[in-house]
């Protein structure tokens, strides 16, 4: 069977990349001897008749939150029963934001889904670098570039922040149920082959070996320890 | 620096020096396109016979403008020149806006790769916003740029010239401060060389030019829906317009470094420096721009020939003989860059290099980029090869080889026997392409 990946809005979600874990992840399930499929849905399409085995939201600029907010709102019900029946969802920054409760802006507060229980939060100021988070796979390490913070509730978050700001708070990101909402942006789960791992054995159970290295785990590693010395984390 | 001393000493004698071209001031601005834009429409124009003050392409707009202008001035004090052409960095040129008044702006596109994703496309049109309102006779826009065509209906009639150095747009405006950009890349600090000489220049312009009460004049150029269709992922513009403007001067075919370009009711071929739609594009403004300037002292025939007649641009798609060994020098400054490149290469290269270095400060920078047409990179090197390789091997890119040591990978990827098909390919982010030219003894 071939698993069909939901890469959502990608023309509003990619200026960092973090559409493209959705690439990442299939490429992660092809190495492992799976069929897999990106499947993008454009914003304005209606949500897909079929249970996709995961799902991609990333990132976008302030300016397309709004549209984005509105893009995702027929699909709010589908999200919801997806993450109630254990679908994986990657959302990345606003993405992760969108799915919170609500967004403070200059001109007042944007209303989220509602599918976490979280809220962004105001930052003193943007912030833009290299992060690194302890998790319970291992130290995540990526870049981060964002203007507010995340708070959440009744929630775990993805890990506590070495380096960098997160969340605001110490912690960073968001686990809740089936959905790992993060502010590391980009490539995430290439530069983070722990934490894929763990992302593909929810998407596919063990009808696959998802702990296989992939092909490129050891350019992650090479990179992520370069990181590390650099800022000083061990 | 000299430019800072003389700046210092006597900012009065340059800012004079400036606001004293006969026939005004022309400022070209921008997502991308600027310097190709700016040195064609200075060949258009040296073409006619004008003589032109302009800056030299680098990324501090400051220096290069000061000492360029001291490579010109006289001992007594005047550059002996009709008209300055500058080329502007929009955060540069709107923190600058308020001390100048430009007899036309030359505005090319907004892309949201290009900015750096610390600002959306919002704030950099705020900052071209401002440019823009500084134009006093015409302003030259790209048509098939929604934002900037946004802005082009937004722009009011000009104010009054300003008196005051501190006058124009203030915190009231709903645009943000432009300063914060320029002062996070360290290019503007209290000593500004290009803020003092502009402090002193803004006095009204030279008295043979005009100020339209109703607001500048807007010239369009932009391609035909032909040319759009033709492109696999578009203008790479922020947003790009509906639909096609008619009129202008519209780019109606391009084919390898040549293009089709039509106004005044003919179809020119122009040469171009460099193979892309974007230099075409480019061309097609700095014609745009060079016909407003000169009205009937326009010639096309001149103008096309002009251009046509600009010596190949290196690392974009020029082929070098270096070692005995053709190889193709590819430069991707950003995502942009890099998608058009590699959507260009020719397909089954077997001997591609890429090499990714220090400027790019977030890899993530370049993941939207489908460089899967890449098929085969012999060796990925530059101190961030390692995040390049990464990229590649997930896009189904076969990487023999990553080697972050760019001369010791070049020198074993020169010595690879001749491709199969096609020339050896660097394909190199701006960094490497430095330190590549140095290590192969190419001129700067
Ligand atoms: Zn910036």
């Amino acid at each position: 069977m071939t698993h069909r990946i939901l890469q959502l809005f990608p023309e509003l979600t990619n200026v960092n990349g973090d559409a493209e874990n959705a690439r990442v992840l299939a490429r992660r399930l092809e190495w492992a001897g799976a069929d897999a499929e990106v499947v993008p849905l454009t914003a304005g399409e209606p949500a897909p008749s079929f249970r996709p085995d995961a799902v991609v939201l990333g990132s976008g600029v302030d300016s397309v939150l709004a549209r984005t907010r509105e893009a995702l709102e027929p699909l709010a019900a589908a999200l919801g029963d997806w993450v109630s029946q254990g679908v994986p969802v990657l959302a990345v920054g606003t993405g992760m934001e969108l799915l919170g409760h609500e967004i403070p802006l200059d001109g007042g507060t944007l209303q989220g889904l509602g599918i976490l229980p979280g809220m962004a939060t105001a930052l003193p100021a943007r912030v833009a670098g290299e992060i690194a988070v302890r998790s319970d796979w291992g130290v995540l390490v990526g870049y981060e570039n964002h203007a507010r913070g995340y708070r959440t509730y009744a929630a775990r978050p993805m890990g506590q922040v070495l380096h960098g700001t997160g969340n605001g708070d110490g912690a960073e990101g968001i686990r809740y149920g089936s959905v790992f909402g993060t502010h590391l942006h980009g490539p995430v789960l290439a530069r983070n082959p722990s934490l894929a791992m763990a992302f593909v054995a929810a998407t596919v159970g063990d009808t696959i070996d998802a702990y296989a290295p992939g092909r490129a785990d050891g350019i992650a590693e090479a990179i992520n320890a370069a990181a590390l010395r650099r800022l000083g984390v061990g | 620096m000299p430019g800072l001393i003389v700046n210092k000493v006597a900012p009065g004698f340059l800012g004079s020096v400036l606001s004293n071209f006969p026939e005004g001031l022309v400022v070209v601005s921008g997502s991308s396109g600027k310097s190709t834009t700016t040195k064609m429409l200075v060949t258009v124009l040296e073409a006619h016979g004008k003589r032109i003050f302009t800056n030299p392409s680098t990324a501090n707009i400051s220096q290069g403008l000061t000492s360029a202008l001291l490579e010109r001035a006289s001992l007594t004090g005047t550059i002996d020149a009709d008209l300055a052409v500058l080329e502007m960095d929009e955060g540069h040129g709107a923190l600058l806006s308020p001390k100048f008044r430009a007899r036309m702006a030359v505005l090319t596109n907004v892309m949201t790769d290009q900015i750096d994703r610390f600002h959306d496309s919002e704030k950099v049109l705020g900052y071209l916003s401002r440019i823009a309102s500084r134009a006093t006779e015409t302003l030259v826009l790209n048509a098939d740029d929604a934002l900037l065509m946004r802005l082009a209906d937004e722009i009011v009639p000009p104010a009054a010239p300003s008196t005051e150095a501190g006058s124009g747009p203030t915190a009231s405006s709903p645009i943000d401060a432009p300063a914060s950009r320029a002062q996070e890349s360290g290019e503007v600090d209290a000593d500004d060389p290009m803020s003092a000489l502009f402090a002193a220049a803004h006095q009204p312009l030279a008295s043979n030019r005009q100020e339209d009460p109703a607001g500048p004049h807007v010239e369009l150029f932009g391609v035909s829906a032909a040319v759009l269709a033709a492109l696999p992922r578009g203008l790479g513009y922020a947003e790009t317009t509906p639909a096609r403007f008619g009129g202008g001067t519209m780019v109606t075919g391009v084919s390898g470094r040549s293009a089709s370009i039509a106004f005044d009711g003919v179809i020119h071929e122009v040469g171009l420096p460099a193979r892309g739609i974007h230099y075409a594009v480019d061309a097609a403004a700095a014609l745009a721009a060079a016909r407003t300037l000169l009205g009937a002292e326009f010639d096309a025939a001149t103008a096309v020939a002009a251009i046509s007649a600009m010596p190949a641009v290196f690392g974009r798609g020029e082929i070098v003989t270096v070692r005995g060994k053709e190889v193709e020098f590819v430069l991707v400054q950003n995502p942009t860059s890099f998608q058009l490149n590699v959507d260009e290469l020719e397909p089954g290269l077997d001997q591609v290099m890429v090499a990714m270095g220090s400027d790019v400060a977030d890899p993530s920078y370049f993941w939207p980029v489908d460089a899967s047409r890449i098929g085969r990179a012999r060796i990925v090197s530059g101190s961030k090869a390692h995040d390049m390789a990464l990229q590649l091997v997930h896009q189904g890119v076969q990487v023999d080889e990553i080697e972050p040591d760019l001369p010791a990978a070049l020198d074993r990827f020169l010595d690879l026997p001749e491709p199969a098909t096609g020339v050896k390919t660097i394909v190199f982010t701006a960094d490497p392409m430095r330190r590549t030219r140095s290590h192969l003894g190419l001129a700067q």
